[in-house]
C-alpha cells in the first residue's frame, strides 16, 4: 500500500514556498517555481504535498497528453487527427497532478521515442509518450535540478518556451502540447543553474530551516504522528486542506475578472528600471503574480500590496550578479516604489 | 501544430530587428539574419511572428537538441521495408524551403552542425552520405538565428556567415514597458481576440512582404551604388567580399519595401547597419580605441586620418585589389579633415579631384555629405558591435566538446566496437536492416541481424577543473593576492556554467597547505568558503605544491578531465632552511611537470630586478609564466585564459 502523502497544510512554517506554489496552482500559466535551499528543508515534501490540492479538469478520454476538449488548438497531434476524421471527442475528468522527471532521465524517456515493441514485432511505428507530454497541463517537477545534463535543460527550456514537444527523431516525427508548470528544487552548494534556466522560472525562493526551538520542535513532532500513522495524521488535517482546496478553486475561477490597473503596470515597469533587471519578463511576471496572489486573497482588483507581497518571489533571481560583487540583495529601490 | 501566436504588429519598438526580419523574408540571397539581445526582449517572440509573412506562410525550428539525420535527412525506413529501397527521408533543412529556418539560443548549437547549415543554406545545396542514402538536395531556406550573448559568443567565421545583424535591448520608458505588459496580458486572456484587432496590419505587412519580392527581381543597381557598397565594405576592414555582395541584396531588398526599382546611397547606408556590424574586424575596432585614448575627444577629424593611415596598411597587407579603393576612401577623409580646420585649402580642391573621378561624376558637395554619413554610419556600427561581443571580458571560446563518453547527448552512430558497452540506437540499427527485410523472412515483422547493429556516439562539454594554489604567507601583498583570486574564482564560476567547469583553492602559509574550496561549481559554496581569507606566516611552497599534487591526482583518478593548475605567488620563501625549502619546491614541480596537466604560473612578485623563484617554478613544472603587475582579479582571469586558449592549441 501506498503510504498517504505528508499534507501540505501540516507543514510547518515555510510560508513563502507554499505561497509561490499555491499562486502557481491557482495560475498556470504563471512559470513555476525554483526553490533552493540546504537539504532537509522540507522542499521535497512540499511539492509533493502539493499534489494534493490540485483541482481536476476535463480531459480528452484516453490522451496520453491529457488535451483540454475545450481548447482545439492545443491538441496534441493524435487528438488532432481524431479530432480531423470527425470523431466524437469522449472527456473524463482528471486530477492535475505532480510529474517527477529524475536527474538520471535519458533523453528518449523525456521527449518520447519510438515503441521498439510496436516495431519489431509488428513493423509498426508508434510513438511512446515520454514525461514532458504526462506533464502537460501538470506539475513537471525536477528535484536537483542543477544536476540535470545539459542537453536534458536543452530539452526543457525548448518546450517550456514553446509550450510544445516536437519530436524528430528515430523516423518519427509527432508534436504534443508540453505545457506544465515547471518546479524546480536545488541545493545551490551542489552547483550553479544555468542562467537561461534560472530565467524561465516565474517565482523564486530560498528556504531555511525553521530558526525558532518552539517551530522546530513542532516539525519534529508532527513527523513523528505522521511516521507512526499516515492515515490518521492526514485524516486530522483533511478539514484544512479541504478548505485550502475550496480557495484555491475560488480564486481560480475569479481570475478570470481580476484587474490591472494602468497604474499597476507603470510601477511594474518603474521596479524593473530601478533593478535593472534584463529584458520584460520581470515586468509581466510581477504583474500575473499580483494578479494570482490578489485572487487568491478573493479579490478582483490588483494593488500594490499584492505586488509587494510577491515582489521578492519575483524579482530575487532576476537581479543581475555581477562576477565581484557579493552580499545581500538591497531591496529599497522596489519597496520605495511600492509605498 | 498552430497555436495562436503573438502578432508582430503587436511587438513594440525593436524597429531595427523587425526591418532586418522583413528585409530577410525579402530576399533570400541575404545570408539570413542573426538577431542578439539580451534574455526576455522578445527576440523569439518575434521570429516566430514573423511566420505569416513568409511565402509559405510558417517557419520551421531546428532545435538545439537535433540529430544530424533530423537535420540533413536519412533513409526512409518505409519505403526500405516496403520496397527494398534506399530512399531519402528529407531532413528539416529540405522541409525548410522558401522559409525561414528558425534556431533560438544559435550560440548553443552544436557548432559544427550550424556550420554545416549555414553552409548548406548559403549554397543553396548540400550532399548527404549516410545510412547508404547518397543525395544532393537542393534547399531554399532562410537562417535566422536568435542568442543571449551572456550566453557565449559565436566564432567570426560563424557570424560572418550570416548575412546580417541585429540587436535587440530592453525598453527603457516607462509608459512603453506598461504597454508591453498590458499587450502581453491580454493576449494571454484572450488570444483570438488580440490577434484580431491585429489582423488588418498583419494583412497590410503581409502584402507589402508580398509586393515586395514581387518586385525585387526588378530592382537594379547602378555601378556608383556597387562602388559605394564596397566603399563602405572596405571602410568597415571587412575580410572577403561577402560584405559587398550582403550589402548589395539588402539594399536592394530596402528599395523594394520602398516600393523602387532602383537602390539609392540611402539604401546602402541603412543597409549598412544590418551588415556590417558583425564583420567589422578587429583590427579596426583597436585602432579606434587606441586612437580614442591617445586622442582628446575634440579632435575626432585628427582620429579619422589616423584610421585611415591604419586602414590603408592593413589593407595592403591583406587585400591588395582593393587598394584602389580604400587609398579612395582615405583621400576623401583627409580631404573632409583638411577642409573642415581650414588648412591647405588647394591641396584639399587637388584631392577633391582624385576622389570624384572615379564615383561617376558626383558633384564635390554631395560627396562630401556622403564621406560625413559613411563616418557616422561607422560610429554606430562601433557602438552597435558592443552588441555583437557581449559583455566585456567574454572570451570568445565556446567549449570543447569531449566525445565518446558514456552519458551525454547522442551525437552520431557508428558500427560497433568489440569491447565496449552497446548503446543501441535504435533506429539507425533499423535503417541499416530494412532495406534487407524482404530477404529475410522470419516470424516477427523485421529481422534484425548483428551485422545490422549501430550504437551511439555519445558526446558532452569538455569540463575542466581549475585548480588555484595560493601563497598566502606574510611576505608581502598576501591578502590583495587572496583577494584577487577569491574574486578570480567566483568569477570563473559564474561564467563557467555554460562550461561546467569546476574550481578549487588551496592557499600555503605557516607550516602547511590548507584547501580552503573543494573542487564545486558552486557559486554559493565557494562564497561561504572563501568568506575569511586567513593570511600570514611562513612560505611552505613545496608542501603546497605536494598538496596540489595530491588534488590532482584525485582529480584523474575520478573524472578523468582536464585540470588546469594556477599557482599565484611572488616566489620569496621566507622559511629560514631556504636552500633546503627551494630545493624541495624544485623537485615538487618538476613532478607536478610529470603529469598531464596545465600548469600556469603568475608571478605578483613587485621588486626589480625579480629574486624570487617563481620564473624557475614555472620552467621546472613545463607553465606558462605570466607577471602581474597589478593585483586585481581580471588580471588572473586573462591569463588563465589566455594560457588554456595556448594549451588547448584548437582554440
Amino acid at each position: 500500500m501506498v503510504k498517504k502523502t505528508y499534507p501540505f497544510s501540516a507543514i510547518v512554517g515555510q510560508e513563502e514556498m507554499k505561497k509561490a506554489l499555491l499562486l502557481n496552482i491557482v495560475m498556470p500559466s504563471l512559470g513555476g517555481v525554483l526553490i533552493q535551499g540546504e537539504k532537509g528543508t522540507a522542499k521535497s515534501t512540499t511539492v509533493r504535498a502539493a499534489a494534493e490540492l490540485l483541482p481536476a479538469m476535463r480531459a480528452v478520454a484516453g490522451c496520453a497528453c491529457r488535451c483540454d476538449p475545450a481548447a482545439p488548438e492545443f491538441f496534441c497531434d493524435d487528438c488532432r487527427r481524431k479530432a480531423a476524421a470527425g470523431a466524437r471527442m469522449e472527456e473524463e475528468s482528471v486530477p492535475m497532478r505532480v510529474v517527477e522527471l529524475p536527474v538520471s532521465a535519458t533523453e528518449d524517456r523525456v521527449v518520447g521515442t519510438l515503441d521498439i515493441e510496436a516495431a519489431i514485432r509488428h513493423g509498426r511505428k508508434e510513438f511512446e509518450a515520454g514525461i514532458l507530454a504526462e506533464a502537460n497541463r501538470s506539475i513537471l517537477y525536477v528535484d536537483e535540478i542543477n544536476l540535470l545534463d545539459d542537453h536534458i535543460v536543452d530539452i526543457l527550456l525548448d518546450s517550456a518556451a514553446m509550450g510544445v514537444n516536437t519530436v524528430e527523431r528515430e523516423g518519427i516525427s509527432y508534436a504534443h502540447p508540453a505545457r506544465f508548470v515547471l518546479v524546480g528544487t536545488m541545493n545551490p552548494e551542489e552547483g550553479d543553474i544555468r542562467p537561461q534556466l534560472l530565467d524561465r522560472f516565474a517565482l523564486s525562493v530560498t528556504v531555511t530551516g525553521e530558526r525558532e526551538a518552539k517551530d522546530r520542535i513542532e516539525v519534529v513532532k508532527r513527523r513523528i504522528a505522521y511516521e507512526q500513522d499516515a492515515e490518521d495524521f492526514a485524516a486530522s488535517y483533511e478539514e484544512q486542506q479541504e478548505a485550502l482546496r475550496e480557495r484555491i478553486e475560488r480564486a481560480r475561477s475569479l481570475l478570470k475578472s481580476v484587474a490591472v490597473a494602468d497604474r499597476i503596470l507603470e510601477k511594474a515597469a518603474h521596479i524593473s528600471l530601478a533593478l535593472g533587471v534584463d529584458g520584460h519578463r520581470a515586468d509581466i511576471t510581477l504583474i500575473k503574480a499580483a494578479m494570482a496572489n490578489a485572487a487568491f486573497s478573493g479579490r478582483t482588483e490588483v494593488a500594490k500590496e499584492d505586488m509587494k507581497a510577491v515582489s521578492r518571489l519575483v524579482l530575487a533571481h532576476r537581479l543581475r550578479r555581477r562576477p565581484f560583487e557579493e552580499g545581500e540583495v538591497d531591496w529599497s529601490a522596489v519597496d520605495d516604489v511600492l509605498a | 501544430m498552430k497555436y495562436p501566436r503573438y502578432p508582430f504588429a503587436a511587438v513594440v519598438g525593436q524597429e531595427q530587428a523587425k526591418k532586418a526580419l522583413l528585409l530577410a523574408l525579402v530576399n533570400p540571397r541575404m545570408g539570413g539574419l542573426l538577431i542578439s539581445g539580451k534574455r526576455g526582449t522578445a527576440k523569439s517572440v518575434l521570429v516566430r511572428a514573423a511566420a505569416p509573412f513568409t511565402p509559405t506562410g510558417s517557419l520551421v525550428e531546428l532545435p538545439l537538441g537535433a540529430t544530424d539525420d533530423m537535420v540533413f535527412g536519412s533513409l526512409d525506413v518505409d519505403a526500405a521495408l516496403r520496397d527494398g529501397e534506399r530512399r531519402l527521408r528529407h531532413g528539416l533543412l529540405h522541409r525548410a524551403a522558401h522559409t525561414l529556418l528558425y534556431m533560438d539560443e544559435v550560440n548553443l548549437l552544436r557548432e559544427e552542425v550550424l556550420k554545416s547549415v549555414l553552409e548548406s543554406a548559403s549554397a543553396g545545396m548540400f550532399s548527404l552520405e549516410r545510412d547508404g542514402v547518397s543525395a544532393v538536395e537542393e534547399i531554399s531556406c532562410i537562417p535566422v538565428g536568435t542568442m543571449d550573448p551572456a550566453e557565449g559568443v559565436l566564432s567570426p567565421a560563424l557570424l560572418d556567415s550570416f548575412g546580417m545583424f541585429a540587436a535587440m535591448d530592453d525598453v527603457e520608458e516607462t509608459e512603453q514597458r506598461a504597454e508591453i505588459a498590458r499587450r502581453v496580458l491580454a493576449f494571454e486572456r484572450a488570444p483570438e481576440a488580440f490577434c484580431r484587432a491585429y489582423a488588418l496590419q498583419e494583412t497590410e505587412l503581409q502584402q507589402k512582404a508580398a509586393r515586395a519580392r514581387e518586385m525585387l527581381p526588378a530592382v537594379e543597381v547602378s555601378h556608383a551604388i556597387l562602388h559605394l557598397a564596397a566603399q563602405y565594405a572596405a571602410r568597415a576592414l571587412c575580410v572577403g567580399n561577402r560584405a559587398e555582395i550582403y550589402l548589395v541584396e539588402a539594399a536592394r531588398a530596402l528599395a523594394a519595401l520602398a516600393g523602387r526599382i532602383y537602390v539609392m546611397p540611402q539604401d546602402i547606408e541603412e543597409a549598412a547597419l544590418f551588415v556590417l556590424a558583425h564583420r567589422m574586424s578587429r583590427k579596426k575596432e583597436q585602432c579606434e580605441e587606441s586612437s580614442r585614448r591617445q586622442r582628446e575627444p575634440q579632435e575626432p577629424q585628427a582620429e579619422s586620418q589616423e584610421e585611415s593611415e591604419d586602414e590603408a596598411n592593413d589593407a595592403a597587407e591583406d587585400e591588395r585589389p582593393d587598394d584602389n579603393l580604400t587609398r579612395d576612401a582615405m583621400g576623401g577623409e583627409s580631404k573632409e579633415q583638411e577642409a573642415d580646420t581650414g588648412e591647405a585649402q588647394e591641396e584639399a580642391a587637388q584631392t577633391d579631384e582624385e576622389r570624384t573621378s572615379p564615383a561617376d561624376g558626383d558633384s564635390g558637395s554631395e560627396d562630401r555629405d556622403e564621406t560625413h554619413s559613411i563616418e557616422t554610419v561607422m560610429a554606430r556600427l562601433s557602438l552597435l558591435r558592443k552588441a555583437v561581443c557581449g559583455r566585456k571580458g567574454k572570451s570568445g571560446r565556446r567549449a570543447i566538446v569531449q566525445l565518446d563518453v558514456p552519458a551525454g547527448r547522442p551525437w552520431r552512430t557508428s558500427l560497433p566496437r568489440s569491447g565496449r558497452r552497446i548503446d543501441l540506437a535504435f533506429a539507425a540499427t533499423l535503417r541499416a536492416a530494412a532495406p534487407y527485410q524482404r530477404q529475410r523472412h522470419g516470424d516477427q515483422a523485421i529481422v534484425i541481424r548483428a551485422e545490422d547493429l549501430r550504437v551511439w556516439i555519445r558526446a558532452r562539454r569538455a569540463a575542466a577543473n581549475i585548480l588555484f594554489l595560493v601563497d598566502a604567507s606574510g611576505s608581502m601583498g598576501a591578502k590583495e593576492r587572496m583577494k584577487m583570486v577569491k574574486g578570480a574564482v567566483l568569477a570563473l564560476l559564474r561564467e563557467a556554467y555554460q562550461k561546467r567547469d569546476r574550481v578549487g583553492l588551496i592557499a600555503f602559509r605557516r607550516t602547511s597547505a590548507e584547501t580552503l574550496l573543494p573542487m564545486t561549481r558552486s557559486v554559493e559554496l565557494a562564497e561561504k568558503e572563501l568568506r575569511s581569507l586567513p593570511t600570514g606566516g611562513k612560505t611552505p611552497l613545496a608542501e603546497g605544491l605536494a598538496a596540489a599534487l595530491k588534488m590532482m591526482d584525485e582529480l584523474a583518478r575520478k573524472e578523468g578531465a582536464e585540470t588546469v593548475l594556477v599557482l599565484v605567488t611572488d616566489g620569496r620563501t621566507n622559511v629560514p632552511a631556504a636552500g633546503k625549502a627551494k630545493e624541495e619546491a624544485l623537485r615538487a614541480a618538476e613532478e607536478i611537470a610529470r603529469r598531464d596537466a596545465h600548469c600556469i604560473v603568475l608571478d605578483t612578485e613587485k621588486n626589480f630586478p625579480k629574486v624570487g623563484l617563481a620564473p624557475e617554478i614555472a620552467q621546472r613544472m613545463h607553465a606558462g609564466y605570466a607577471t602581474l603587475e597589478r593585483l586585481c582579479a581580471e588580471g588572473v582571469l586573462e591569463a588563465v585564459r589566455r594560457f588554456r586558449a595556448l594549451g588547448n592549441g584548437s582554440a
